[in-house]
């Protein structure tokens, strides 16, 4: 089975493709999803989504009433929606500084609820059910050059603004006092954002974004020890599940964005009983040091 | 920098907590800000670092009003309690200061500071695996790095025991020696150590006293 995987893998253009967006996806994700856990928004991916997803309703809906150029590139409007609800967090985070995460709340429902009535509205669906879970063995040369074009600017604005991203994500407060325009980055980085997850929709599927983004980095929180090497093993942990995950959606004839995070999932739970056993077998050797 | 403050209020609803402050501070005045837990200490440093909005009263630095004061870089601060700092994810001191220091700061200058700090030997240990008077030490070259003119302590010695804490009184007045300002904020009423210029204390009933230090003839 595996060898078969192999020589598809090189011998069909379409494994090409999924291999290709696997494996940048495979670097945006935990890339980005690093700052997102460090600024504790974990669920902002999953509600980025549910906005990115009105988007795609409205591009089949629009597709329905005679723009067919909407039903093939269904994206663009994603990406939109998901800046528009990407902004909309950031007004309500600003409006409920002390809950912020009520902003989230409202932003999903009213995501759901207007996918819903476009859904609906559509005469055309596509598959709903491709953008629920992803499905990464489908993609098109269109979707790789986005990916890419992503990829390559989220890879420019951390090399330039690296060093402000962090500080920002670690103290927003003393971040001011390193000439930091706090309000201006916050955007900058939630339209970021916004745009990823729309990207990664196509793979991983709604639902499944934010496992993508969140859960190889908290692996990867388990062992890194420093900022540095905390991301580095999450975008290992993360190319790793793509791969495996990859291999699972061919010969299972699963989605793809159930494989990975299936994958990802159980990278955590060995990393983190691996971890659990060797702290207990140190702790052992210092009772037994101590009982000598 | 000169720091102008007039009759400065605040409140958080219905309740003053600050009541008609009124303090004028020059480049390389020490001032302390004592009274108990709750009486607007806290309150009245997120007023200066422009958190709070100032209504009314005004503060000047030099001579911008707050609402336009751009250069806050020109400020040092430590917080009062850890809660703003995300510390559960894995970040090294010296990957911490790098992030944290402005163009034109030097890396061995960052290394100066932490072997004065005395905290040389933690550089490359991860902030999460570090003690509270440990971490608060790194807080406080944090807050030096970019060579501030203003440094702000809220309780800056809350965690830390009492050697160090001599230790820390000790480079603070260094630092003011070398020309910064220091605004120090303290619930403890042992201030005889410290070498500060102005007092203003903060009472229950949310009034204030302010008062140059008057010692040994001094004006």
């Amino acid at each position: 089975m595996f060898l078969s995987f192999i020589t598809d893998l090189f011998q069909q253009d379409f494994m090409l493709r999924a291999l290709a967006a696997g494996f940048m996806l495979g670097i945006l994700a935990p890339l980005l999803g690093s700052i997102v856990v460090v600024r504790r928004l974990s669920f902002i991916a999953d509600t980025l989504g549910h906005f990115s997803l009105v988007g795609i309703s409205v591009s089949l809906f629009l597709s329905s009433l005679g723009f067919s150029y909407f039903f093939e590139k269904p994206l663009y409007l994603g990406i939109i929606f998901s800046v528009i609800g990407g902004l909309l967090i950031e007004f309500f985070r600003r409006a409920y500084t002390n809950y912020k995460e009520i902003s989230m709340v409202i932003v999903i429902s009213l995501g759901a609820a207007l996918s819903a009535i476009f859904f609906a509205l559509a005469s055309k669906t596509g598959s709903l059910y491709q953008y629920l879970f992803g499905s990464i063995l489908t993609v098109t040369s269109y979707y790789i050059y986005l990916i890419f074009i992503t990829l390559f600017i989220v890879s420019v604005l951390f090399i330039v603004f690296g060093k402000q991203i962090i500080a920002v994500s670690f103290d927003e407060t003393s971040a001011k006092f390193l000439g930091i325009n706090v309000g201006l980055f916050q955007i900058i980085f939630m339209i970021m954002l916004s745009i990823v997850v729309s990207v990664l929709l196509e793979a991983a599927g709604v639902l499944l974004i934010s496992s993508m983004m969140v859960i190889p980095v908290a692996a990867g929180m388990r062992i890194g020890w420093s900022y540095k090497s905390t991301t580095i093993i999450s975008i290992i942990f993360s190319e790793l599940s793509v791969l495996v995950g990859l291999w699972m959606a061919y010969s299972l004839t699963i989605p793809s964005g159930a494989a990975i995070v299936s994958i990802n999932i159980s990278i955590l739970l060995i990393v983190a009983l691996t971890k659990k056993i060797i702290n207990m077998r140190r702790i052992t050797k210092i009772d037994n040091a101590k009982l000598k | 920098m000169q720091i102008y403050i007039n009759n400065l209020t605040f409140a958080y609803g219905i309740k003053t907590v600050i009541n008609n402050l009124s303090i004028t501070l020059n480049q390389g005045d020490y001032l302390v800000v004592k009274g108990k837990n709750g009486t607007g200490k806290t309150t009245f440093i997120k007023c200066l670092l422009g958190v709070n909005e100032v209504k009314p009263g005004t503060i000047f630095y030099d001579k911008t009003d707050i609402t336009n004061f751009k250069k806050w870089t020109t400020f040092g601060y430590v917080s009062q309690s850890l809660d703003n700092f995300n510390y559960e994810f894995p970040i090294t001191v010296l990957e911490l200061l790098n992030v944290s220091s402005t163009k034109g700061t030097m890396p061995q200058d960052r290394l100066k500071l932490l072997d004065k700090m005395k905290i040389f030997d933690i550089q490359n240990q991860n902030i999460n695996s570090l003690s509270g008077g440990q971490l608060q030490r790194v807080f406080i070259v944090r807050a030096m790095l970019n060579n501030p003119k203003i440094l702000i302590l809220d309780e800056p010695t809350a965690s830390i025991d009492k050697q160090n804490k001599e230790f820390f009184y000790q480079t603070v007045d260094d630092l003011n020696k070398n020309g910064i300002t220091v605004i120090l904020i303290t619930h403890s009423d042992e201030l005889e150590h410290l070498n500060y210029t102005h007092t203003l204390t903060m009472y229950d009933d949310y009034t204030n006293s302010f008062s140059i230090r008057n010692e040994g003839g001094e004006a």
